[in-house]
């Protein structure tokens, strides 16, 4: 989902919503302001998810077609919501997505909603230095075409035996 | 197909198969993951990276399970299968 969006924003040269930013949208934005009621219920839900005072730019795109946004707003907003992983630690694997994607929008984005929703810079320092780290091993894994070590399943508990 | 030749433990100097061994409890495992050895490979990188990896690894403000988790998400981004 992260990495979907984030290939969205970046490739339409989505202004960075909490950081400066130079980049014109490829295409025109839908402004919450001139919106049918149906389209502003949803911006609503979105603005108040995120705390902001508009929607971000990536979910505005999306209401040029309100049924493609309602769809994927819903399913975006369940995919964050707090489960076995609360939404701090999803918004920490969101950020750890975007850094490694290089993606500009994603960064500015997850690492304002991590800090939002609480994590500490201590936090924020070691998630960095595990994106860092494994920048590295997977890529020697795959210049040495390293082949795997574990089995997924062997380790999975839910699984049958 | 591997495009290097991996080293086995007993290849390796005797302080390197000392930290080969302390990977096994680490993972818990009984083999050692062929990262480690290629790192100890040129030992003057892998010593200190490994050291590096088990600091930034242990249990701090992030659970080492989160942790974990984080490198899934940076692995799969990466498409990196290994």
């Amino acid at each position: 989902m992260t990495h979907a969006l984030n290939a969205v924003a970046d490739g339409l040269r989505l202004p960075l919503e909490f950081s400066p930013s130079t980049r014109a949208p490829l295409l025109q934005l839908p402004e919450p302001a001139a919106s049918s009621p149906e389209l502003k219920a949803v911006f609503d839900d979105i603005a108040s998810f995120y705390a902001m005072d508009r929607p971000p730019a990536v979910f505005r795109w999306m209401a040029r077609d309100l049924g493609f946004l309602q769809g994927y707003w819903t399913a975006t907003r369940e995919a964050f919501t707090d489960r076995r992983l609360d939404r701090l630690m999803k918004e920490i694997l969101a950020l750890a997505a975007s850094m490694t994607a290089k993606s500009d929008y994603g960064v500015d984005f997850h690492l304002r909603e991590a800090r939002r929703l609480g994590m500490s810079d201590q936090a924020l320092t070691e998630a960095v230095e595990v994106v860092q780290l494994f920048n590295t091993v997977t890529k020697i894994a795959d210049a040495l075409r390293l082949e795997p070590d574990f089995s997924p399943r062997a380790t999975d508990a839910s699984q049958p035996a | 197909m591997e495009i290097v030749r991996i080293s086995e433990p007993e290849d390796l100097a005797p302080e390197d198969q000392k930290f080969c061994e302390a990977t096994k409890p680490w993972f818990r495992i009984d083999f050692v993951p062929k990262m480690g050895r290629v790192l100890l490979t040129v030992p003057e990188f892998g010593r200190p990276y490994w050291r590096a990896s088990r600091r930034a690894m242990a249990e701090g403000a992030l659970t080492r399970a989160q942790k974990e988790l984080i490198a899934t998400m940076v692995s799969a981004i990466n498409v990196c299968e290994y």
